[in-house]
């Protein structure tokens, strides 16, 4: 793993985020979207539609590891952050980990 | 690194439609083979300029009509220099040129101008108030001219002249088209289709000067009229040109291309210069120059394999089809479309139902048609005549509607570059590879794999004609066809329903397991949906599933563009009181606000709030939500009435104010509105109302079904009734039928459509006993409903969740 260059910085317990209900997390000037799947995984993404009329991912719809842009309706993976089919483009996604209930999401200081 | 040295330079000159759609090409055939420089006049990314029209209208927003983000350049390494101009190509030195003096060298070069607006050279012409219509700017223009001006004239009465003028009349303006010869679109109707579609846009409220040769421009710095050959005038503080387009061929010109209308192409493209190709509006290929889309789509799909060393078949030609796009009038037209003495002709001319059909036939081969009033059939004629098809009974039978006998599939005969979906370029080849592909056998699933039939829905009865064809003996037709609520389900909303009841199903997670969803957790259109339905068939039982609601619905506040909430506390029938003025003016001080809106609801919008703001402002007005942002009552807009009024004969402001308290919060298919009038002034607007009253002398009407969107419709009338209590118990009956029958997100208009006045009188009205069980069934759903701000409010955890935002100062360990 990468883990030298990237920095994990703890941004709350499991049990502050609602399954499949994005919560805002902001790190230093960052804005993102982080989600909780119904499986328990946890995704960060850059709090910031790819779509062309613009907004925010929090407030979107999450069906397993997908999440409905709130806004244009395309469907992001929540792994990758890329748009799936038919449309195209990329939200910048997060690594996000949970040591001991805390969930730490990895930022490069670059 | 190597690969980037090897890469050859591609300039792209005009960033419209159809230099876009053949770089779009490109990339997904070769996205490494060119170094890529899109140079474009407008300060634009490339945006859907077909859909100016609805801008115009203001049915769109210029955001919405963006086809390729400025990410979409980004991402695939497009450097892209807007509002920059071209002025030539030097072919010797092989170089672009602009206007602001950059040199950029090529290997390869594609002038894709466009067109310009024909501006007539008439005296006169010069003056401020004379506009094309073209681009963004353009509309723009014309948007803001509206606020100014009421008296506009368009010349031209094609389809962009009229697009153009309904748009300004749908902005208020008094909107005259004046158009040379006697028949509108007559390079596309004949007489008798022409003549219609004028009764029908007169009767929208367009007035018409036909037969009518423009003179000269009257006023001075300003227009204030036109004169006309004949000594007449008309009186128009605005002018939009729209007599026909020219091919911008200044390019071309400026670096030495042979062009005679447009630049002239071969069939690849080719331009007179090596390396230099010309596609869309700009070029003229075997004597003709091209006006619309699909030409360009086909053109830049021979060109990108082409320039990718993709083996293709030469152009040879469009045959184009004309589609207006205005509400309420359905006219298509392709190919031939006049009488003439080799045709045989078959016409269909119903003056009752206001239809008028016609196929023209050459050696019993479809070669035009024309369709008015009825544009069903508008994608397969289409199709026909682009194929030549032979004319068979079945085909003549599913055009006239004679037979409901299906008509033979024509899918084989399509070849496999075809485009099928205009909108969105999608050829036949990619839609059946999709269906081989992904195994799939719905035509939602190919929307949503392809893209196909996405946008207009236009080609989805081809879209279905491949699917048949390609999956032969496994296809099945009602399975096919049949439009489930979602693509995760081919189940219709009806069984659905029915599923939920019979099964006892309690939450989205069981009915997406019990009802076999392919989708485990469901997407964006069924969890929403679902959510509602059992809400509607469980309403004590359902616990709702905050994670399946819309952001507005989530939030209890409506999102604006900038991220930022409005809050619209409720003002039952409109009526406030000096004091809830006054805290509402002091929370709006407090807070900051960035504007305070009257609605049309009658009621007041705090607009710009945060969202972690939003518990503290709710806490401060201590107000009810006006559900401003539901699938739910709205708002009960009321005349004044006879409390004050000296022609009301009804309390209309305490019918309306009792009516509000009684059915707010309560969740519904789609948002809903009443209005309440205290007599047939009707001052309260009761015809675009879901639901809307009027007082009478000794009587309340009852009008539904009404709507003033994008798609108005005027209300019904359902019935009369004497007295409140029944007003009352028919309110609550109508609402609780159309809650239990109504689609998720069907408007009460689209479903009396769907569903017939008659059945919903039979249920509501007639049928006293099924009256009464309804509005029963309402009461018990009404006891159920829950403030929202409260509920926030009294839910500490609930409202740190959903509001407050995780600040984590980077540095921390
Ligand atoms: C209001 C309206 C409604 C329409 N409705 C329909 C419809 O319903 N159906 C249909 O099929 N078609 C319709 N059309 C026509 C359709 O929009 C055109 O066929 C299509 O846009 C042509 O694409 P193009 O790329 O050739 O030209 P454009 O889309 O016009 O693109 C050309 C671009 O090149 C830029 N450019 C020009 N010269 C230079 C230069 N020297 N340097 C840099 N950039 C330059 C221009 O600014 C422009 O952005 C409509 C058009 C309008 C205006
Ligand atoms: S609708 Fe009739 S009662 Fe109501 S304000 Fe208008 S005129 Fe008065």
């Amino acid at each position: 793993m990468d883990t030298k260059e990237v920095t994990y910085v703890g941004v709350g317990r499991v049990g502050d985020f609602e399954e499949r209900i994005g919560r805002v997390v902001r790190i230093g000037g960052v804005e993102l979207a982080v989600f909780r799947t119904t499986g328990g995984e946890f995704f960060a993404l850059e709090n910031r539609s790819p779509g062309p009329r613009g907004g925010t991912l929090a407030d979107g719809i999450v069906s397993g590891v997908v999440l409905f842009d709130p806004i244009c309706d395309w469907r992001i993976g929540l792994r990758d952050g890329a748009v799936l089919a038919p449309d195209t483009g990329q939200v910048r996604a997060y690594p996000v980990r949970v040591q001991d209930g805390e969930v730490q999401i990895g930022y490069s200081a670059s | 690194m190597n690969a980037t040295t090897t890469r050859q330079r591609l300039v792209v000159i005009g960033n419209g439609m159809a230099g876009i759609n053949t770089v779009e090409q490109i990339l997904k055939l070769d996205p490494q083979r060119y170094e890529i420089t899109v140079f474009g006049s407008e300060p634009y990314p490339n945006y859907n300029r077909i859909q100016l029209s609805y801008v115009l209208e203001k049915s769109k927003s210029i955001d919405e009509i963006i086809l390729n983000s400025w990410e979409w350049y980004r991402e695939n390494g497009i450097d892209l220099r807007t509002g920059t101009t071209v002025t030539r190509i030097d072919t010797d030195s092989r170089t672009v040129h602009t206007e602001d003096g950059t040199v950029v060298p090529y290997d390869k070069v594609i002038v894709a101008t466009g067109s310009k607006p024909l501006m007539l050279p008439i005296p006169g012409a010069d003056k401020e108030g004379i506009v094309g219509f073209r681009d963004i700017a353009d509309c723009e223009t014309m948007l803001h001219a509206a606020k100014l001006y009421r008296k506009a004239a368009v010349i031209g009465g094609g389809l962009l002249g009229l697009e153009a003028a309904k748009g300004l009349l749908k902005l208020g303006m008094d909107v005259t088209v004046v158009h040379l010869v006697e028949e509108l679109m007559e390079r596309q109707l004949d007489r008798t289709a022409s003549l219609m579609l004028q009764a029908e846009l007169e009767s929208q409220g367009l007035k018409f000067a036909t037969g009518r040769q423009t003179a000269e421009f009257l006023g001075g710095q300003r227009v204030t009229g036109l004169r006309f050959s004949d000594g007449t005038t008309l009186e128009a503080e605005f002018v939009v040109m729209a007599a026909g387009i020219r091919p911008n061929t200044e390019v071309g010109r400026a670096s030495g291309l042979t062009v005679n209308r447009g630049i002239v192409v071969d069939d690849y493209m080719r331009s007179s210069a090596p390396d230099v190709y010309a596609v869309g509006e700009c070029g003229e290929h075997r004597g003709v120059c091209y006006g619309l889309v699909a030409p360009l789509f086909e053109q830049g799909a021979v060109l990108a394999k082409h320039l990718c060393g993709v083996e293709t078949k030469p152009y040879e030609g469009s045959v184009v089809s004309t589609q207006l796009k205005i509400s309420g009038v359905d006219v298509f037209s392709a190919g031939e479309f006049m009488d003439a003495p080799d045709l045989n002709v078959v016409r269909m001319h119903d003056e009752w139902h206001r239809i008028y059909k016609k196929v023209l036939l050459r050696g019993g081969r479809i070669v035009g048609g024309v369709l008015v009033g009825d544009g069903k059939q508008a994608a397969r004629l289409q199709q026909w005549i682009r194929t030549g098809t032979v004319m068979t009974e079945e085909i003549h039978a599913a055009i006239m509607g004679t037979a409901a006998a299906e008509a033979g599939n024509s899918a084989a005969d399509l070849p496999d570059e075809e485009i099928v979906c205009g909108c969105n370029g999608v050829t036949k080849k990619h839609i059946v590879d999709a269906i081989r592909d992904n195994g799939l056998t719905t035509v939602d699933e190919i929307k949503a794999c392809t893209g196909a039939s996405r946008s207009c829905g236009g080609c989805r009865p081809v879209v279905e004609q491949i699917l048949q064809f390609t999956l032969g003996d496994k296809y099945d037709s009602a399975a096919a066809k049949k439009e489930g609520i979602c693509g995760c389900t081919k189940l219709t909303r009806d069984e659905v329903v029915a599923g939920i009841q019979e099964k006892g199903l309690l939450t989205s997670k069981e009915v997406m397991h019990v009802l076999g969803w392919d989708n485990p957790e469901g997407c964006s259109k069924c969890r929403p949906a679902l959510n509602y339905y059992l809400g509607m068939i469980w309403p004590a039982e359902h616990q709702d599933e905050k994670d399946s609601r819309f952001v507005n619905e989530r939030m209890h506040a409506n999102i604006q563009k900038d991220g930022t909430f409005g809050v619209v506390p409720r003002m039952y029938g409109g009526v406030t009181t000096p004091e809830d003025l006054r805290l509402i003016a002091d929370v709006a001080v407090k807070y900051n606000v960035k504007l305070v809106k009257v609605t049309g609801g009658q009621r007041l919008d705090l607009l710009g709030v945060s969202k972690e703001d939003l518990p503290k402002i709710w806490e401060d007005l201590g107000m009810p939500s006006g559900y401003a942002y539901a699938k739910a009552l709205r708002t009960v807009k009321t005349c004044v009435g006879s409390q004050f009024c000296r022609f009301g004969t009804k309390d209309s402001m305490g019918m309306g104010i009792l009516l509000e308290k009684k059915f707010e919060r309560l969740d519904m298919p789609a948002k809903f509105k009443l209005a309440v009038n205290g007599c047939p002034r009707n001052c309260a607007e009761s015809s675009t109302k879901d639901i809307g009253i009027v007082g009478n002398e000794g009587a309340w009407e009852i009008y539904v079904g009404g709507n003033g969107g994008i798609k108005s419709r005027l209300a019904d009338l359902l019935c009369k009734v004497k007295t409140d209590e029944e007003l009352v118990e028919i309110v609550a009956a109508f609402m609780q039928h159309y809650r239990e029958t109504g689609k998720y997100l069907e408007r009460t208009s689209d479903w009396i459509e769907r569903v017939g006045l008659a059945s919903v009188t039979a249920a509501v009205v007639e049928d006293t006993e099924n009256r009464k069980a309804l509005a029963a069934r309402m009461e018990t759903a009404l006891s159920q409903v829950k403030e929202p701000w409260k509920e926030v409010l009294d839910n500490p955890v609930l409202r740190q969740r959903l509001y407050s935002e995780i600040q984590v100062p980077v540095g921390t360990k």
